[in-house]
Parts: C-alpha cells; structure tokens; sequence
C-alpha cells in the first residue's frame, strides 16, 4: 500500500487520457454515418432537414458551453491546487459572492436560451403546418408490426373499396408529401423513420400526425420507439420511396385482389392450406377479405397482417426478415437477420413476375415451420403468430402459393 | 389533547409497574447497542445508516442487472437473455436505481445530516421515522420477490399504459411493482412529512432558514417535492391496481380510457423526481466544494434561491417526456419552452460552485474529486438536457440511446457522483474512521473512466439510431463498436463500486492502528462538524446557537474587513467533547414502526394472491397502528432523572425553539 498513491497518479492520468481520446472519437465517429441506415444525422427528407438546421446550432452552442465548463474546471483546479510548500495557515480571500456576476450570469444562458427557443417555435409550426396535396396514410401498431392503410381516392376514409391496406412496408412517391395518422391497434408504440421526420407515437384511440417525405427514391428503415411488450425490439418499419411512375403503378397493382386460383398445382394445394388455417387471421383480397370484416378473428390486435400482395415486399415479419435474399458479393446468403441491406422485390414491386430464384426461402419456411421460435411472440394470448405445426409439404405448398401473390 | 388524556392504557403517570406493557405484546425495547437495537431504533443517525446499507445492498440488484443488459447487448443477436427476461430485467434495473437506490441514498444522507447540520437532537416524529425506513426496505424486497414468484415487472419503470394491463402483461410482475412502489411511496411520503417538520420547526437556536447548510436546503426542497409527487404516483398507481386486480376500466382503451391519462400522473411525479434524486446531491457538493476550497460558497442565497426555483419551474415540465405523444403543437411548444428555462437556475448552480473554486486553495480529496466530477459530468447532463428540451429535436432523440445517456449523465454523473463524494465526506461522521484516501482517489478515477466508457458512447448510439429497450439488434446498423465500448465500461464501473466496499472494509481493518479521528477531520465549516466523531446518540450536548452561515467555521476563524481569514480558536476548542448524555430526552425505542410497516408487504401479497392473507396483513396493519397509537412517545421507565444541561445551562436554553426531544414529545402526543 505504499506505492498506492504513485498507482493513484497513473490510474487519473490514464483515466483523463482515455475519457479525453473516446470523446474525440465520439465527435469524430458521429460525422461517420456511413452504414448506419437508422441515423438521425443523414436527413433524407425536408423534416429532417429543418430538425438538423436546429441541430447544427443548438449542439454547437451546447458543446462550447461544455469546453467552457471543462476547460474552467481543469483550468482552477491546476492554477488554484494547494501547492505542497503552502503555509496551512494561509488563507485565500473569502470571497462570499458578487451580485452584478450573479445576476450576469443568470441573465446571460436566459439570452441564449432565448434564442434557441425562437429558432424551436419556428421549426415548430414548420414541421406542423400541413401540406396541400398530401397523399394520406393511416399508420396502425400492433403487436409487433405496422398495418398501412391508403386513403387512395381522398374521400377521408381509409377502408373504402378504393383504397389499400398494406403492412410492414411503406412505399411513397419520392419528392411528394406525405401525411401520415399514426394510432394503434393495442398498446403504445412509436413510429419512426429517422432519415425522414422525427418520431411519434400510435397511441390507440388517438390520431396524430406526422409529415414524411424523401428526397430520393430509396429505402429508409425505421423502429419502434415506445416499448410495446415483448417483441419491441423485433417491431420496425420500412418506408420505400419509388419514382411517381412507380408509385402509381404500385397502386394499381395493390388495388388488384387475388381471389383467382394459381395454376400450378402445388401453390393451388398451398392455397387450400392458407385457407384451411391461415385465413383464420391473415387476409387476402378476394378470398377472405369480406368473410373477415364479418366475424373478426379473436385476435388482440384486431387482424394479422394483409398478405394479398406479400411479394411486392421486401421483408417480412415486423420487417425483421428479408423476404428477398440480398446476395453478398462471394454469392453466400447473408445470415437469417442481418437485414440492413433491405430485400428488394425487384419487379414485383409494381405488380411484375416474382423473382423466385431470389426469394429466401430459408428463413420463410423457418418462419412457417415455427414463427415464435424466430420472433418472440404469445400466440397463445392471441398477439403473434403460433406454430402451426405444419408438415414439411404444407410448407411447400403454401411457400409456392405465397410466391404467386405479387 | 382529549385524545391522549382519555387514553385507557397508556400510563403517562410514569409510576413503574413491572412487567406490565401497555399493549400487553411487547416489553418496551430499551437497548440502545447490538443487533436488537437496530429494529427498535428510532435514531435518526441509525436509521439514516440503515438506509445507506439497504441502498447499497439494492445497488448491488440493480447492478448486476445492469451489467446483464450490458452483457446482452455486447453484440448483436445477443442470447444471454430471453426477451422476456431481458425487458425485466431493465425494467427492475430503473425501477431498483430509482426508487431504491439514489432515493434512499438522498434519504440516509438527509436523515444522518439533518438534524446534525440544524443542530436538533432528533427528527420531529422518531417512530414514523423508523417506519418510514422499514416501509421502504419491505417494499423494496417485496418489489424483488417477484423474481422467486413468477418474475419481475416487465413494462419499463414508467409502464405505460395499456402495456400494464393484465391482457398485455398476464404475470405477477406488474403488480409487485405497483404494489410495492406503493408502499416505498408511503414511506416517501411519511418521510417528507417528518423532514420537512423537522427543518421548520426544530432548528438551533439563531439558525434562521438563510443560515441553515445548502445540503439541508436541497434537502429540504427535495422532500416538499416528494410530498407532493408522491401522492400524484400513488393515485395512479392505485387506478392500476384496481385496473389490474378488480376489473377496473381507468387504462381500458375499449372502455374509453385515454392512455395519455397514465403517462400525464406518471411525469407529473417523475420530472419532480428527477429533481427529488438531483438535489440532495447538489446540496453535497455545496458543503463539499466551500470546504476544500477553503473559501466560502459564493453566492449563497443564488444557490438556495434556483434550488427552490428548480423545485417550483420543476412541475410544469413534465410533458417533454411526452413530445411524441401526440399532445399537439401548442403544449408540445409551451413544455418546450418552460424546460428551456429550468435550465437557468441549474446552470447557475454549476457556474456557483466553479467560482467557489475561483480563488481557493484547492485540496483534492476524495470528497473534492467527486464533486468536481459531478459538476463536468453533470454539465454533459444538463446540455444534452437542453438539447431535448428544443422540441423538434428531441422527436429524434427521445426513446433512443441517447435519452439513456442523457439521464445518466443527470442521474450517475450528477447524483450519484455527490453522494460518492458524500460517503467519503461523511464516513468519519458517521463511524469515527476515515475511509483510506488513496482507495478514494482511485475509486474516483477509475469510476470517472467507467462511468464514461459506458455512458458516452450511448449519445453516439442514439444519435445513430439506436433504440432503447431493445433486447437485440441486428448486424448492418454499426451498434456494434459502441455497445462493446459500453460494455466494458460497465465493468470497469462495476470494479469501481467493488473498490469502494473494498475501501470500506480495508479502512475499517486498519482504523484500529489509527488514533480515533477527532470532530473535524476536514476542517469543516457547518456545525455537524463540532460534534464528536462517530456521533453521539444525543447529537449536541449542549444544543449551539447559531449566529450566522457556516456557523462552525466562524467559531474557529475570524475575517477581517478585506475578506483576511485569521484562526481565533483551534478545533478542540470550539468542538464539543463526548459526555455521558445524562440528562437528555431521547426518544424511546420501539417495536410498533416495524409491526405496522410488516403489515403492508402481507397486505400487498394478499392483493395478489388471496384476499384472506390481505386481511392478516390488514389486522397486522391495524395492530401496529393500536399499539403504536397507545404506547407513550417516550417510554415513562426510562430515567431521565433531571432537565439538567439543555434545559436550564444552554447556551440556547431560553430561544424560542424547544429543543428537539421536548418537540418530539409535544408534537407526537398531538399527532
């Protein structure tokens, strides 16, 4: 224990030495946004973009501060120290305050502050003034995945003959505004796309609202923010922003139904199966879309997600599974779950033939096999889906039936 | 009055009738040492130690599952932990590090230091003291119990509503919490009644408000928070249990509810709370900074007055927990604003104590290091706290990684950090050894480097899209650098904690080689420091009267005109030496505080399980209420022969304060 203080000395000039290199390591690692597709510092969209205007200045101001309060205390802790030959009956000047300095300094954080608060009303209404000819969007949690409802015709409802209920992803038109009403169908949960607008929540029986749009066509990735049970971790969203062509085009399509039994055998035989048990809480247009808004299955989040055009999507499952394999440059498929690089449907998307080649079956009929195996869910109290305990040539059949559903 | 006097079995008389109690269960507990004595206690100074032990003891749960969430979340796909499992386990490491760990830690320092630092002999209601601390430590192990019983809460600490429901959370979990959040809740709030009491109304002669210590003042402020909070709290907390137990509707969405409704009470309480945690510690660092600096605090009433400030602007934020939410533009831009302002009279405390500094001849103690730690972490805090409080901003930043940095920046950074610094300050006070210098620094420093490590890389996470309460993350997002950062920051910060029990026992081992360490270790300034070190049970003897701030200090130096400090008495001059205490009321001991505070744990288990055992619990409840109820204040066998030194030869005796134990006395037979 004699050498103690001497350890003392190097453990605090160590210690000072790492806080001090990882916090230029923070401020240097947070301008590299390179592959981190859930960053809030890209903006990708005008909201984004006026949240980042506020950003820049307001960080600044509260970085300088803290170089100021640092640099203070390190400064008067060095100059100030009791020097070891110091006469311990030597007293510094007792100093009890000074009022002018007090009322300066409370006067003076107030100023900035001030500012900082002009600058937030601003961006305020800016990011809650409505934009004439939106394209509205109904958002809708569940337990643990995102229901989309288009209101395509603009009559104010969303469930008319005209309109699309989609789930897991959103496509917009890039460059066009969005006007998004989030509400949900359990619990509270938080619809966030990072790159395009802040958050904000689904409370059920509310509806809020959020303005989306991107820049360019692309794929931005989001997740769920208000912690909604056991699989919040496993509940995200993707919003696909096409060119307007494409976008129309998707509507038209989505608007299609697929009541019409497909030709090949085996997804025909898949297709009894889907009726037999999946359309006890999955919906397809045009074979059980009518018989469901009748007698509602006894779900807690009211529906499972409509699966009429699931091919025109990139991922499945709350958006955690790529429904198309993104093949990595040595040809190996991407480990089940790595879904940054989002599946991309390719022609489907707009209605075109599914890319079968490409589909990752891997993981869907792990997923058909036993789904709360891959994502926490409790089937049994009717949030998730369960296992269905299907035998291998069901999941044969039901994958090829799914693969016709472009 | 006619209450006490009708009483049929209380025997004020004082005539001695051996073997006869007054309620006929319990002999009146007289030891004043040993093990018994810590149940029976109702010295402030015991039961102020009981509660830094029980924190210290939850600071170990709600450690070890902090390092489980940060094991888990070391690489992507984690599978330490269920997720199941893992949203327990968060949801108990907030629940354990709030409600039972820098609360209590706020509590044993307020209840060890106030009456010491108002120069009082006691609390103002001794037995409701006792019981608030027992209310607190059965709530808090029955809180844990639910891990041997079906498992922990699992809808995060603020547990939203319609996630609380039983629909959504089917197990036990939710209603230990809320249960047992209850009952430490009563124990708050009987607590703040006492302490709040006991600074008005029983000071030291000549210790008006604007001589009291800074600490007591923030103390002080943080209990009229709490009186106020609690209740808000409570009152959800019991629509939940009717929610939950009796079919009740308040959180029902299919019934009309709104669900904003839970999260408006839950941050009516929890923004004053954060303040409730802050302030006991900025009032540490108050005492701590003046000391070491060798100079006065600057700018005292600045320093009382944004204390008080901070508790009044304190209640009208609440709502930037909830910009999300949907509560619309105009109160998301008023919550904005009014969260701008409280950040004024926080930051004049930080530019406050950088100028006590100014000027000082700094001694860097451990005490020292802590607070200068908490005034550079709490200023990240604070900032990053300003950065929410802009709106827009914070519809970004609010449920990621960087709102987990932020508050523990305020909450480790801040608090925790002064009541490090505190248990340095204080150890001698309290147990008459120092605790070793070198471990401290040590502690400091590598608790510095931990607590950074975890929590800094956290704003990069969030910033970069992180969320919170994930129990996963996939590969693809670049989480991974950060997490494990984060992870091995835990650790070192888990070493630090385990240094500091170290230093504990190590200076316990060689403090027998050491001479006793005197009344004054630190060249103090406030008067807890003229009492003998560890503290006599009677506190003062004779009661001081106090003539101005920092009242100690001025006994053993005068300053000139020009602000000159010269010593006019040493230490052993003005402190005051350890007497047999004869002559003293105290307050009794007694069993009743832990009967009733028994009562309420088997109650809440009764709540959950059977309605028959709620009644035992009820009758357990109503018994010690009964016995409590009759049995005298002060215990009437007890010898206090005469009203000798404090009565009649204080120097304060004829103030118009009454010294404590004559209050205890008056104020408890009323109450």
């Amino acid at each position: 224990m004699q050498r103690l203080p001497k350890i003392v000395r190097i453990l605090a000039v160590f210690s000072f030495t790492v806080v001090t290199v990882l916090f230029a390591a923070l401020i240097v690692n947070s301008f590299q946004n390179a592959g981190k597709p859930l960053t809030t510092l890209v903006p990708q969209g005008p909201s984004a973009e006026s949240i980042q205007q506020l950003l820049i200045p307001v960080t600044s101001i509260a970085f300088v501060v803290f170089i100021g309060v640092l640099g203070a205390a390190v400064f008067i802790s060095w100059k100030f120290r009791e020097r070891r030959d110091a006469d311990p009956d030597e007293f510094p000047a007792q100093v009890h305050g000074k009022t002018t300095l007090e009322i300066g300094w409370t006067i003076l954080p107030a100023l900035i502050l001030a500012g900082i608060a002009v600058g937030t009303v601003m961006t305020l209404i800016n990011l809650n003034r409505e934009e004439p000819n939106s394209i509205n969007v109904q958002v809708a949690g569940q337990q643990w995945w995102w229901q989309y409802k288009y209101d395509v015709n603009n009559d104010g409802n969303y469930d008319g003959p005209e309109d699309i209920t989609t789930a897991t992803e959103m496509v917009i038109p890039a460059g066009k505004p969005v006007q998004v009403t989030t509400t949900s169908n359990d619990v509270i949960h938080s619809f966030w796309i990072p790159g395009l607008n802040g958050k904000k929540d689904a409370v059920p029986g509310l509806y809020s609202p959020l303005k989306l749009q991107a820049d360019e066509p692309g794929v931005f990735r989001g997740q769920c923010t208000e912690f909604c049970g056991l699989s919040h971790a496993n509940m995200r969203m993707l919003v696909r922003a096409v060119s307007t062509s494409d976008y129309d085009a998707w509507v038209k399509n989505q608007l299609k139904d697929h009541g019409a039994d497909p030709t090949d055998p085996t997804a025909l035989a898949g297709k009894k199966v889907w009726q037999s048990l999946c359309a006890q809480c999955h919906v397809i247009n045009g074979i059980n879309d009518l018989k469901m808004k009748e007698t509602p299955p006894p779900l807690v989040s009211g529906v499972a997600p409509n699966l009429t055009h699931l091919m025109t999507r990139g991922t499945f499952a709350g958006s955690i599974f790529n429904l198309y394999e993104p093949v990595s440059s040595d040809g190996q498929a991407l480990p089940m779950g790595d879904v940054a690089a989002a599946g991309d449907p390719g022609a489907a998307l707009t209605g075109g033939k599914v890319d079968t080649a490409n589909v990752n079956r891997v993981t869907l009929e792990a997923w058909l096999r036993n789904a709360p195996a891959l994502k926490p869910m409790y089937p049994q109290g009717g949030r998730g889906m369960p296992n269905l305990n299907l035998t291998e040539e069901q999941i044969d059949q039901l994958v090829a039936f799914l693969e016709t559903l472009n | 009055m006619a209450l006490t006097e009708d009483r049929p079995l209380a025997l004020p008389s004082g005539e001695s009738d051996d073997g006869y109690t007054p309620t006929g269960v319990f002999t009146r507990p007289t030891a004043e040492t040993g093990v018994r004595s810590w149940f029976t206690t109702v010295d402030h100074k015991k039961i102020g130690i009981m509660y830094g032990a029980a924190a210290i003891f939850f600071l170990m749960i709600g450690g070890v599952e902090a390092l489980l969430i940060r094991m888990q979340l070391w690489a992507p796909r984690g599978s330490l932990l269920s997720a199941n499992l893992y949203n327990q386990v968060y949801t108990m490491h907030g629940t354990t590090m709030v409600f039972l760990v820098v609360m209590p830690i706020g509590a044993a320092f307020a209840n060890y230091l106030i009456p010491l630092q108002i120069g009082a002999r006691d609390v103002a209601f001794p037995r409701i003291n006792a019981f608030s601390f027992w209310a607190f430590l059965f709530g808090g192990i029955f809180i844990n119990t639910s891990w041997l019983m079906g498992g922990g809460a699992d809808g995060g600490w603020f547990m939203y509503a319609p996630n609380s429901g039983v629909i959504f959370s089917p197990t036990h979990g939710i209603d230990f919490w809320n249960l047992g959040l209850i009952i430490t809740g009563i124990a708050s709030l009987t607590g703040a009644v006492n302490l709040i009491v006991t600074v008005l109304n029983m000071r030291a002669p000549g210790m008006t408000l604007m001589r009291m210590p800074i600490f007591t003042w923030m103390a002080m402020v943080s209990q009229f928070l709490l009186l106020f909070a609690i209740p808000v709290l409570t009152s959800a907390q019991v629509l939940l249990m009717l929610d939950r137990g009796f079919h009740a509707n308040f959180f029902n969405v299919a019934k009309g509810a709104n669900p904003l409704l839970w999260e408006h009470l839950f941050w009516i309480f929890g923004h004053p709370e954060v303040y409730i945690l802050i302030l006991p510690s900025f009032g540490i660092i108050s005492e701590v900074v003046p000391v070491f600096s060798r100079k006065p605090l600057f700018g005292y009433p600045f320093v009382v007055f944004s204390g008080a400030a901070i508790g009044f602007v304190g209640w009208g934020v609440w709502a930037h927990h909830m910009f999300a939410s949907g509560i619309g533009p105009i109160s998301v831009t008023t919550f904005s604003l009014t969260t701008m302002f409280i950040a004024v009279p926080t930051g004049v405390k930080i530019l406050n104590w950088t100028a006590t500094m100014w000027g000082g001849k700094l001694k860097f103690t451990s005490p020292m290091l802590f607070s200068i730690g908490l005034v550079t972490m709490f200023t990240i805090g604070g900032l990053s706290g300003v950065m929410h409080s802009v709106a827009p901003m914070d519809s970004q930043q609010t449920d990621t990684y960087f709102i987990v940095a932020h508050f523990h920046y305020v909450l480790f950074g801040g608090a925790f950090f002064g009541f490090m610094g505190a248990f340095y300050f204080y150890w001698p006070k309290a147990f008459g050894y120092m605790l070793n210098e070198s471990l401290g620094k040590a502690n400091f420093w590598l608790m510095l480097l931990g607590f950074n490590l975890t929590f800094a890389p956290m704003h990069v996470l969030g910033l970069q899209g992180m969320s919170r309460r994930i129990y996963t993350y996939d590969a693809g997002y670049g989480f991974e650098f950060w997490n494990k950062v984060a992870t091995i920051g835990a650790f070192t910060l888990a070493s630090s904690v385990g240094l500091f029990v170290f230093n504990i026992i190590y200076s316990k081992v060689k403090a027998k080689n050491l001479p006793p360490v005197g009344p004054d270790p630190w060249d103090g300034r406030t008067i807890e420091w003229m009492v003998p070190s560890p503290t006599p049970v009677y506190n003062f003897d004779p009661i001081p009267t106090v003539t101005r701030v920092d009242d100690f200090w001025y006994r053993k130096y005068g300053e000139t005109k020009d602000g000159k400090l010269v010593r006019i008495a040493s230490t052993a001059e003005v402190a005051q030496q350890r007497t047999d205490g004869k002559g003293i009321h105290l307050p009794s001991p007694s069993y009743w505080p832990l009967v009733l505070a028994f009562g309420l744990p088997i109650v809440a288990y009764g709540i959950i399980f059977s309605l028959w055992l709620a009644l035992i619990g009820g009758i357990i409840v109503v018994a010690g209420i009964y016995g409590w109820v009759m049995e005298p204040p002060d215990d009437p066998d007890a010898a206090h022969d005469d009203h000798g030194p404090e009565a009649h030869a204080s120097d304060g005796g004829d103030a118009a304060v009454p010294d404590s134990a004559e209050a205890v006395k008056e104020v408890e037979t009323v109450g």
